[in-house]
């Protein structure tokens, strides 16, 4: 624990940022104003397999304001160096315009470059694109699945075999896209042969290794910019095609290239969260003790790279049991690569674990809270690890409190208010506590306001706001004498903005880097015969407001100001790092969460409303709780899209996606959000990170898709074990 | 919120009388493709471009319009290219990025914009056919340094995360608001519901709208 006061941290603050978020002047990826750019746009593949047997880009070249087509026939080769480290998963990624394959509906076969929007937009609609066309394969239920990933532990087969209750059961999940509102975007430039992009990216050191080992540049070659990101998801955790997309054009045309995605492009190669086919079996006795769990799972990944997440976790370490098999096999389809999207593998794996857990205990006539009570292990039981903190039943406790879980009818539709049939679930949510090594610096001014740097991004969680509340505490200083920059290669780097290992990691950066600049300014202090501090411990000095004081005794010290005005320093600086502990863990680290739901389903009409969501968090310490409540309400909402509407279709007789756009992929919009509830435990987990905390964006999430459809259960009697649940299932 | 927007209401450049007093999407598409097309009729009429050189030859050789609209209390008098939404005139030409591009398509109200006090999506309203409107976008709704009421209580209630879709959740929340749709929470969560938040900041986007409301 810091020997700071904690001011700042744990304070429910407004973002630092909010003035420049509500005037509009926060610059998103393509709104950087880069002297000289012109537009591209790109021609997406009109077949979902296949060859590339012409291009015709003469009417295309011919109209006002287009500079120039690029297409594999004339596009120059490209290094495409590996990248190890990156987020690019096992395979071998798209390469543009290399060659003259078709891998999936949509893929860039071409991009136009003009010198105005409207010149490139109507320009790509005239490039004629000649293919040889394949039957393409899209369909998770009927292509060739990989070789299974396995897990065994005992023997899960004949321990279900004896078992006294058992269920089989099957679900599905659909393709869900992250649909962030700001569209991807790049502006690229070279300047020589040194390329800087503004970019719309979750992790600015990911983009640039990628850029630099596709155009085979040294990394310093290469700056990537991205202050503001307007949602992500996970859809930016990766440089995909079109960043080199954009870069590749800047080269070829000697001009500042700024393209963006429409819509449509977003459901075409920026990654989702692939569909599943998921069959749970399950084998407890009487009191529904769990005794074993057979997972056999389906999940789609593209034909050229293998993309796997963690979807297994969940399965060995939730509930206790002695028999575990798992079977996790990707199924190669003639689709873009899926990528993480928010709560990853653990959100799909909730759903099905959590909805049988319901299903177990309506056959057992058990409370379904107390069935969980019941297999709460002592210990993590995949690796025998002590849990750092496991505070799920206390989340139990809370969450039934404050939701009414006592007026809950166990017997499903037995609840109705008029043409409303009303119906309660729970669930229990559980997300790795992911740490990183990261990098900060910190910067102490004469005129006492600190500027701390790292390469870190802010989607929306608040990254600016939590980084600078950490720092001010740490330095000592208020909060408006503190500035936190990120969004910028140049700046010492950090992990993925994803995953929640932000706060933990770079957060602890800054921690580090800030108590560096402090000690340092104690040092001089009391070495400092001209200082009231002069002889004191350095351990014995807090700063406060800016001021250097005695920890007992706030009368005798000095403001920093003073200090180095005095030593003639015009600044402090200094380094600061994390890493996780090397060598094996010695701890379970995860987050968890109990999440209650409300729904009516009209008993004629099958339409199900969400009338009330609560959810409570072991999330280690809160260090915005302001910031931290608005995500898990945002979690909530993204759950709520995953139960009920969020399902990317595709026709697959070609390949192609049929809704993708906002209209036909539904998201959640103000009238399906009703009042929402957040609690997060007090407390922190001090084995898992400097700060105590466990992260959050992921974890808010998880658990509110089974919970609705736990609901759902009760309301109706009706148990869906597809997602999305639609009002057809209910008919 | 699509169902209730005003662009018929804003007067056409041209003497085209396609406007219905209550147009859906899929009419409204109908009758800018109408206008559009009756501003090709009328070629180029020149005037001054905020285009470069390059830009401006190519608007040359194109069907391209001369307009004049109020911007946030500033005249402004164009050349556009013809196909030029007044979203991209406001963020490609005037450098007005606070207006989002989000769907281009009218589904997702990043884009929202006030048309003569109206609440708009400014991505499917063609800029050749605001001759004389007003055109108020989230650069122009504070008062120097005096944030407007409603960007206070985004604020205040951390009604956003990414902040993408907060301008036109602001400018909607404004019309909105001046329309008197905030009886009830239940009341506004309907006529906000043009505005996708895909940070599902609804609940407190509700409290913001509501509370502003409430001070008038």
């Amino acid at each position: 624990m810091s020997p700071q006061p904690q001011a700042a941290v744990g304070a429910p603050l407004s973002r630092v940022d909010g003035r420049l978020k509500v005037t509009g002047k926060a610059l998103y990826a393509a709104e950087h104003d880069v002297d000289g750019a012109v537009h591209a746009v790109i021609v997406d593949a009109g077949i979902g397999r296949g060859r590339i047997t012409g291009i015709d880009t003469r009417s295309a070249e011919t109209h006002p304001g287009v500079l120039k087509v690029i297409h594999h026939r004339n596009a120059p080769k490209l290094p495409y160096r590996d990248n190890s480290g990156s987020n690019n998963p096992e395979g071998r990624r798209l390469r543009v315009f290399q060659d003259d394959r078709v891998r999936f509906h949509g893929q860039p076969v071409a991009v136009v470059v003009a010198t105005t929007l409207e010149a490139a937009q109507h320009g790509a609609s005239l490039v004629k694109v000649r293919y040889d066309a394949e039957q393409p394969s899209t369909d998770l239920t009927k292509a060739e699945p990989d070789r299974p990933t396995n897990y065994a532990r005992g023997d899960a087969e004949a321990a279900l075999r004896s078992a006294t209750v058992r269920l089989d059961l099957t679900y599905r999940t659909a393709r869900n896209h992250h649909n962030p509102m700001e569209p991807h975007a790049t502006i690229a430039r070279w300047d020589g042969g040194k390329l800087t992009v503004w970019d719309k990216t979750q992790w600015v050191v990911g983009t640039q290794t990628e850029l630099a080992a596709v155009f085979g540049l040294e990394t310093d070659a290469v700056r990537v910019i991205s202050p503001f990101v307007g949602g992500g998801f996970g859809t930016s955790l990766r440089c995909w095609p079109h960043v080199v997309v954009a870069a590749l054009a800047a080269r070829e045309t000697k001009r500042p290239v700024k393209l963006v995605l429409s819509r449509k492009q977003m459901y075409l190669g920026t990654g989702f969260r692939p569909s599943y086919e998921y069959r749970l079996r399950l084998g407890s006795d009487r009191r529904g003790r769990l005794s074993a769990a057979v997972h056999d799972l389906d999940a789609e990944t593209s034909s050229y790279e293998k993309f796997t997440e963690s979807i297994l976790a969940a399965g060995q370490m939730l509930y206790s049991m002695p028999n575990v098999s798992q079977a996790y096999r990707t199924v190669p389809l003639d689709l873009p690569t899926p990528l993480y999207m928010r709560g990853p593998g653990f959100q799909t794996a909730s759903f099905v674990i959590e909805s049988a857990m319901d299903e177990l205990a309506h056959k057992l006539g058990v409370d379904p809270i107390e069935l969980r009570r019941r297999n709460e292990p002592n210990e993590d039981e995949s690796s025998g690890l002590p849990f750092s903190t496991r505070r799920l039943r206390e989340c139990y406790t809370v969450g039934a409190r404050e939701f009414g879980w006592h007026r809950r009818a166990p017997r499903p539709r037995s609840t109705r208010e008029g043409d409303w049939l009303i119906g309660r679930g729970m669930a229990a949510g559980v997300y790795d506590t992911a740490r990183m090594p990261a990098q900060a610096r910190a910067r102490l001014d004469a005129d006492g306001t600190a500027l701390v740097e790292a390469a870190a991004t802010d989607m929306g969680p608040g990254t600016y706001t939590s980084q600078t509340q950490v720092a001010a505490d740490a330095l000592g200083l208020t909060v408006r004498s503190v500035t936190f920059r990120l969004g910028d290669s140049l700046y010492p780097p950090t992990p993925p903005h994803g995953g929640s290992m932000t706060m933990a990691s770079v957060g602890s950066a800054t921690l580090d880097a800030c108590n560096n600049v402090r000690r340092q300014a104690i040092n001089m202090a009391v070495e400092d015969r001209e200082s009231p501090l002069y002889g004191v411990a350095a351990d014995d000095v807090v700063v406060r407001g800016g001021r250097l004081h005695v920890k007992n005794d706030p009368t005798r010290g000095e403001t920093y100001r003073r200090l180095l005005a005095r030593n003639d320093r015009t600044h402090l600086e200094a380094d600061g790092s994390f890493a996780p502990p090397s060598g094996p863990e010695r701890h379970s680290f995860y987050g968890y969460n109990a999440t209650f739901a409300e729904v009516a389903v009209d008993a004629t009409l099958g339409l199900v409303r969400v009338r009330r969501v609560l959810g409570v968090y072991d999330a280690g310490r809160i260090i915005s709780p302001k910031l931290a409540d608005s995500q898990a309400l945002g979690g909530m909402v993204g759950g709520i899209g995953t139960a009920l509407l969020e399902r990317t279709v595709t026709d697959h007789r070609d390949g192609r996606i049929v809704n993708a756009n906002l209209a036909d992929y539904l998201v959640p919009v103000n009238a399906d959000v009703p009042d929402l509830k957040a609690i997060y435990l007090d407390g922190e987990d001090r084995e898992a990170d400097p700060l105590g905390v466990k992260g959050l964006g992921e974890l808010v999430m998880i658990g509110v898709a089974p919970a609705i459809a736990n609901a759902v259960f009760n309301a109706t009697g009706r148990r869906v074990r597809e997602l999305p649940i639609t009002a057809e299932a209910l008919l | 919120m699509s169902d209730e927007l005003p662009q018929c209401e804003v007067s056409p450049p041209t003497g085209s009388s396609e406007s219905s007093p209550a147009p859906s999407r899929r009419g409204f598409i109908a009758t800018s493709t109408v206008l559009g097309g009756a501003v090709v009729a009328g070629g180029v009429i020149g005037g001054p471009s905020l285009l470069g050189p390059e830009e401006a030859s190519a608007a040359d050789a194109l069907p391209s319009s001369r307009v004049s609209l109020t911007v946030n209390g500033t005249r402004r008098t164009v050349t556009v290219d013809n196909r030029t939404s007044l979203l991209d005139l406001l963020r490609e030409h005037f450098g007005l990025t606070g207006s989002k591009k989000g769907c281009n398509a009218g589904a997702c109200g990043a884009c929202t914009v006030l048309v003569d006090g109206r609440r708009v999506n400014s991505c499917l309203t063609l800029a050749v056919r605001l001759e004389g409107v007003e055109v108020t976008t989230i650069e122009g709704l504070a008062d120097g340094d005096q944030l407007h009421p409603l960007q206070q209580a985004f604020i205040d209630e951390d009604a956003f995360q990414c902040g993408y879709c907060t301008p036109g959740q602001i400018l909607s929340g404004v019309g909105c608001i001046q329309e008197g749709h905030t009886g009830s929470p239940e009341e506004i969560r309907e006529w906000m519901s043009g505005n996708i938040c895909r940070c599902g900041c609804y609940v407190k986007i509700v409290r913001a709208v509501h509370s502003t409301a409430g001070r008038k």
